[in-house]
């Protein structure tokens, strides 16, 4: 009895517990949740990053809508999520699919093999690929050319192009991450279903298709929860292979926020772009999440 | 189920497998042109042997990358910022986790909820005023620019993981430590880190890599070459590419050596836990 009363005591004893919080919630009351009250409280202000700046309404936000760039930096942020969704849940979906496959060889290889350029900093995988991408001297232009192909491309500079040459360096890289998750997807639904559904003379891709997949979808749901943020706060890509360019031709809302604040010293215009980002991710999110919800349902 | 299996026949298995290993190489060789390139020279690369094996392992471009550059300085840069950050964030989380999972108080629940929301803000919106308090408090080009954000940004998903590892600790061992007088120091320093150890080794691998690697906050917050990371050093050596390929295959040989070989020995844990973490979130 004695134990317990001092177990209860020693459990609640004021003076650690805010010796054992008081460090880590600071540290993120500081770095996290201050500046994004900062950013939503400056997003009404005509601020240049100096001093308090001047009260102006919405006026940044009805500034953000007529923006010429809003558009443009939309449907890259929408064509770069495309770009992932396609290779990296359409593609990642197949491989995982074959992979799970009792009878495949060399697993362990194959997982590590594609989950490498994970690993890779991003500045890295970058600078790699601007090689690869290099008109006259870069892998794909030689490698077309020693088979004979004569379609030499501009990747990274020719407009049409350039978008889905940057988004698929991302796909690249990530792949193994997303592998990954719909690999483990696909391994969590119990083997009894397709046991029955082949045995009921269904194909074996017939039976992935009415079974495996329709049960993964909580993992799909952060599957494109994943790649459809990524694609809305696409940034780095851009910067270090193309500086957004030609001219503003790649630009992505993150793109704005980092030209008005750190180019233009627009701070306040720039916590209104970004006040934008973080919405419209959150939108995308929540519909994403009712989407698979219903589709849960209904199986 | 096997007379099922054995049926489908052999060629469409050998297609499917092989559409396996033909991925393996999409994502492997561009590695694999990477490092053969760091070993050619010019030349090679853009005309005598672009696709081969180097021919003649030119080390030299490694020597002159480590010699003529700022590499060792990044490098350092990269170690300390990584080392101190991770064991920043495994200090704080396995403290603050303690307190929301084993001790007694009112706000445990909120408090843990409010580290929790740290998992959905993306870094765009905190930039700004971030840059602004990190001019503020004078911290440009210093380590602390990085390290404290670090810390910040590691907290929540850590945390969280800490939190799951320590629910499942029996009371019973508290209780029996608590009885033969060990004050909660003790019980929380010999008794549970022991405990969650797996938790703080998997952790350890998973924030050195991101911090290893993060860019953003540090392209943002570091102009000083000297104080530069190996991902923002790196990007000095752009355009510098087409005058030496070989060395700039090298510069990115040495700065992605660390991570890989980190990922190779701690293979199922690097996955387990970025995918874990993460999961959480949808």
């Amino acid at each position: 009895m004695q134990g317990m009363n001092n177990m209860k005591t020693y459990l609640s004893n004021k003076k650690t517990i805010a010796l054992f919080t008081l460090p880590a919630l600071l540290i993120y009351t500081l770095i996290v949740t201050y500046p994004v009250l900062q950013a939503l409280f400056r997003s009404f202000y005509d601020w240049n990053g100096l001093g308090g700046g001047t009260f102006i309404g919405i006026q940044n936000y009805i500034q953000l809508f007529e923006d010429p760039l809003l558009i443009r930096s939309l449907r890259n942020g929408a064509l770069f999520a495309l770009v992932l969704v396609v290779f990296q849940i359409g593609l990642g979906t197949l491989l995982a699919l074959v992979c799970a496959d009792p009878k495949v060889k060399g697993r362990k290889i194959l997982k590590t093999g594609y989950f490498i350029p994970v690993v890779l900093s991003v500045t890295v995988v970058c600078q790699l690929w601007i090689a690869i991408y290099d008109p006259t001297n870069g892998m794909i232009n030689k490698l077309f050319q020693l088979l004979g192909i004569p379609y030499q491309q501009y990747w990274l500079t020719s407009p049409a192009v350039s978008i889905i040459a940057i988004a698929f360096v991302n796909a690249w890289q990530f792949m193994g991450f997303q592998f990954s998750l719909l690999y483990a997807g696909v391994k969590s639904i119990p083997e009894q279903y397709m046991e029955a559904a082949t045995i009921d003379g269904c194909s074996k891709w017939k039976a992935h298709l009415k079974i495996t997949l329709p049960m993964m979808a909580e993992t799909y749901k952060f599957s494109f929860i994943l790649a459809i943020t990524s694609g809305i706060g696409a940034f780095i890509q851009m910067l270090i292979m193309t500086s957004g360019g030609p001219g503003t031709t790649n630009y992505t809302l993150t793109f704005m926020i980092y030209r008005y604040a750190f180019m233009d010293s627009e701070y306040g215009y720039a916590c209104a772009v970004s006040i934008f980002l973080v919405v419209l991710s959150l939108l995308a999110t929540l519909i994403i999440n009712k989407v698979f919800n219903r589709e849960r349902f209904s199986h | 189920m096997l007379h099922v299996i054995k049926k489908s026949f052999k060629p469409g298995q050998l297609l499917l497998q092989g559409s396996l290993w033909l991925y393996f190489i999409l994502s492997v060789y561009p590695l694999y042109w990477m490092i053969s390139y760091s070993l050619k020279n010019n030349d090679e690369i853009f005309s005598t042997n672009p696709f081969g094996l180097p021919t003649h392992f030119r080390i030299e471009n490694y020597i002159n990358a480590w010699n003529n550059f700022n590499i060792p300085r990044y490098f350092l840069n990269s170690t300390i910022v990584s080392i101190v950050s991770t064991a920043g964030i495994l200090l704080l989380a396995i403290m603050f986790s303690y307190a929301t999972a084993r001790m007694v108080w009112k706000f445990s629940g909120t408090a843990r909820a409010y580290m929790m929301i740290g998992m959905f803000i993306p870094l765009q919106v905190i930039m700004i005023p971030l840059a602004v308090l990190v001019k503020d408090f004078h911290l440009i080009n210093t380590y602390g620019a990085l390290v404290v954000p670090y810390i910040a940004f590691g907290l929540p998903l850590s945390s969280l993981i800490f939190y799951g590892f320590m629910r499942g600790i029996p009371i019973e061992l508290e209780e029996s430590a608590c009885m033969d007088g060990a004050g909660i120091f003790r019980t929380f320093f010999s008794i549970i880190v022991p405990i969650v150890k797996p938790a703080v080794a998997t952790l350890a691998i998973l924030q050195f890599l991101n911090v290893w690697n993060e860019f953003l906050l540090a392209y943002i917050l570091i102009s000083d070459e000297s104080m530069k990371t190996l991902p923002l050093g790196l990007l000095f050596f752009q355009g510098q590419y087409s005058t030496d390929w070989g060395g700039m295959g090298a510069v990115m040989t040495i700065a992605s050596l660390p991570t890989v070989i980190v990922f190779l020995f701690f293979s199922e844990q690097v996955e387990r836990a970025m995918t874990v973490g993460s999961a959480v979130k949808g």
